[in-house]
């Protein structure tokens, strides 16, 4: 419209050549431009699509939330969803050990396992052992000498150790600060402080080990050492030496679970060191809450029935 | 004459424009810079608060108690008859105080006469300088410093339970002993089974921590690895028929104190010589300076006492006992008590035999 305004006034030849040269600038211009336009926009779409197909890939890594001091965030209460406490080799299902008594309550589900790459590699002696810890699991303790060689600790309400409080079917919470990681597990309300950033010695063995970690990335690792041989690996009599090293892996995988690894290190018992791994699952219904389970007087009569009054 | 006309303009122009449209329809779809696609953005942190008294906060902005604390202390919870209205103790009178200490410390080392079988010595307990609250007792109300009256239901239970026990007493003093008849006849810290709360002085291992993560603040103490979690959040407490050892515990800041309620007792633990079932604690936790922290317990139970009490209670951060995480060492309480709960239990065997029973 407005150029044919242009057309009306000007003299002819001039105006033919001047309108030519700016209608020529115009329409370049505005074919400049808006071909720019389009090529920045589909770029910003392209680079958004590819990054959202990046993100959905199943091999990149979480990136949890932080701490105040800028480390992966593994507060909160979380709890193993699998049959390890049972057997933490791959096991089929079996009675509970009173079936008479309890029918099908406390039979034993079957399990692929939580170990890595085939059997436990037990020396010959350490797997008669282990099957002699089975055969004698639930023996009274009608001696200290019992009491301290024979028998599965969990039925004496004993701390379970590391890494089997890991896999209690109950919850435990983690309590992660700068200087230490507290994680209170809620069977026989047993702790375990593991030290962030300093390496003290550990005082005397005991029952939980002694905890020294260190961040490697999104990863929690902690060694565990001085642990005293009397915990279990399970309820199917594994079990190991005064010698054990485990070492712990906590890797956030989702806002509401890590995975956890456990690789297990004892020359006196196994041939080799192996490995298990498990998903660890949050706690997330409202007002979730660690409850404590003080087992000691639910394992008394076990222990100590033989000593009453007549 | 026009070598372009208007019918041209029409053929140029419509492409610029379906690409014009185009990209503004395109760019619509595009989130805006710093949003991940799908998550909302991250509330940020919340910047501390400043007070007037620059009082330490955590990083999320509550009041920071965290510490390694021991609670043991010379100040007995009731005060003594020979003190009577005295609430605060001399210099003088603390150095005799703490003088009187060290020679039963001493005291307790010399050799038993034959048949005594001892007791805890020096070997055992923690002590060091430092331990006294400048008070005549650690409660502050009633003004008297001792407990109120029992109940008479609660004197009533009381001589019950006296009297039952005297039923089981053999032998003649000093080396009478009562019989256990099972692991019930001694008191839950015996079996190993639960410690009373709130913690009062003990001879050893009475250090614990203070931790603390956005709505939570958590008390780790040495002695029976206990752990209290105390929610922030305002949630209700636990149903009534859910009773614990330890109780259930809800928290709440008041300016720089942290408020707890602690109920949900187990009613067959025994907190001062009575039945816990009824007891409800207000504990005040306030930081005092950067080695201190004041705890103050009011203790509620109608049922037991006519009155509520009040106890104060520092928490120190200054024995050289408990300085790290560290140096609360694992109290493997009910791994290491078989023998003494076979020992208790067959003595008890052996004096119902001697004695006919």
């Amino acid at each position: 419209m407005r150029d044919r305004l242009i057309v009306a006034r000007l003299p002819p030849l001039c105006y033919t050549v001047a309108r030519l040269r700016e209608v020529r600038r115009t329409r370049r211009r505005f074919t400049v431009l808006t071909i720019a336009f389009a090529a920045a926009v589909a770029g910003a779409v392209l680079s958004q699509a590819a990054a959202r197909v990046v993100a959905q890939a199943p091999a990149a890594a979480y990136r949890a939330p932080r701490t105040p001091d800028g480390k992966p965030s593994l507060n909160g209460i979380w709890q193993a969803m699998n049959e390890a406490n049972w057997d933490i080799e791959a096991h089929g299902t079996g009675p509970s050990p009173y079936p008479e008594l309890l029918g099908a309550l406390f039979a034993q589900p079957a399990a692929q396992g939580v170990v890595e790459g085939g059997p436990l590699p037990y020396t010959p002696e350490a797997l008669a052992k282990k099957k002699e810890n089975f055969a004698k699991r639930l023996t009274r303790p009608t001696s200290r000498e019992l009491n301290e060689t024979t028998g599965d600790p969990e039925a004496k309400c004993y701390m379970p150790g590391v890494p089997r409080a890991t896999y209690m079917p109950m919850p435990f919470q983690i309590v992660q600060t700068p200087q230490q990681v507290l994680i209170a597990y809620e069977f026989a309300n047993a702790t375990r402080e593991i030290h962030i950033g300093r390496k003290p010695e550990a005082p005397a063995e005991s029952w939980m080990g002694w905890s020294i970690g260190h961040w490697e990335g999104e990863t929690l690792v902690v060694d565990v050492t001085d642990q005293i041989d009397r915990t279990w690996f399970d309820r199917a009599g594994n079990f190991h030496s005064s010698a054990l090293h485990v070492i712990e892996r906590y890797t956030p995988m989702s806002a509401d679970h890590l995975m956890y690894e456990a690789t297990i290190e004892d020359p006196k018992v196994f041939t080799r060191p192996w490995k298990m791994s498990m998903p660890l699952y949050r706690r997330v219904e409202k007002n979730a809450l660690f409850i404590d389970f003080k087992c000691v007087e639910y394992a008394q009569e076990f222990m100590y029935g033989h000593l009453l009054s007549k | 004459m026009a070598i372009f006309s208007a019918s041209d303009e029409r053929r140029f122009m419509p492409w610029r424009v379906w690409i014009a449209a185009i990209s503004v329809v395109a760019l619509a779809t595009v989130p805006l810079a710093g949003q991940s696609s799908g998550k909302p953005a991250p509330a940020s942190v919340a910047k501390p608060v400043k007070s007037v008294n620059v009082v330490k906060k955590t990083p999320w902005g509550d009041p920071d108690l965290q510490g390694v604390y021991t609670f043991s202390t010379l100040t007995p919870l009731q005060r003594p008859d020979a003190l009577a209205a005295k609430v605060a103790l001399t210099e003088a009178e603390l150095a005799e105080q703490e003088e009187r200490d060290a020679e039963n410390r001493v005291a307790e080392d010399r050799p038993l006469a034959p048949g005594n079988p001892g007791t805890y010595n020096n070997f055992w307990t923690s002590n060091e300088k430092g331990r006294r609250t400048g008070r005549s007792s650690l409660i502050i109300d009633p003004q008297d410093g001792r407990r109120p009256p029992l109940t008479p239901q609660a004197q009533k239970l009381r001589d019950q339970l006296t009297d039952e026990a005297a039923a089981r007493r053999v032998g003649t003093p000093p080396f009478d002993h009562v019989i256990y008849r099972s692991w019930k006849d001694l008191p839950a810290y015996t079996q190993c089974v639960s410690r009373p709360m709130p913690r009062q002085s003990q001879a050893y291992n009475h250090g614990l921590q203070i931790l603390q993560v956005p709505g939570y603040v958590v008390i780790h103490y040495e002695s029976m690895h206990d752990v209290r979690f105390i929610p922030l959040d305002g949630r209700p407490h636990l149903p009534d028929n859910i009773r614990l050892w330890n109780g259930d515990s809800r928290g709440h800041w008041e300016g720089n104190t942290l408020v707890v309620d602690w109920t949900n007792f187990d009613p067959r633990q025994e907190y001062e010589g009575a039945p816990q079932g009824n007891m409800h604690f207000v504990e005040r936790f306030t930081r005092v300076d950067a080695k201190t922290i004041d705890y103050e317990v009011t203790v509620d139970d109608p049922t037991t006492w006519t009155k509520s009490w009040k106890f104060l209670l520092p928490w120190r951060a200054d024995d050289p006992n408990y300085q790290k995480p560290e140096d609360l060492y694992e109290y493997a309480c009910h791994e290491g008590n078989y023998r003494q709960m076979e020992d208790a239990l067959n003595g008890s065997r052996v004096l119902e035999h001697a004695a006919g029973k």
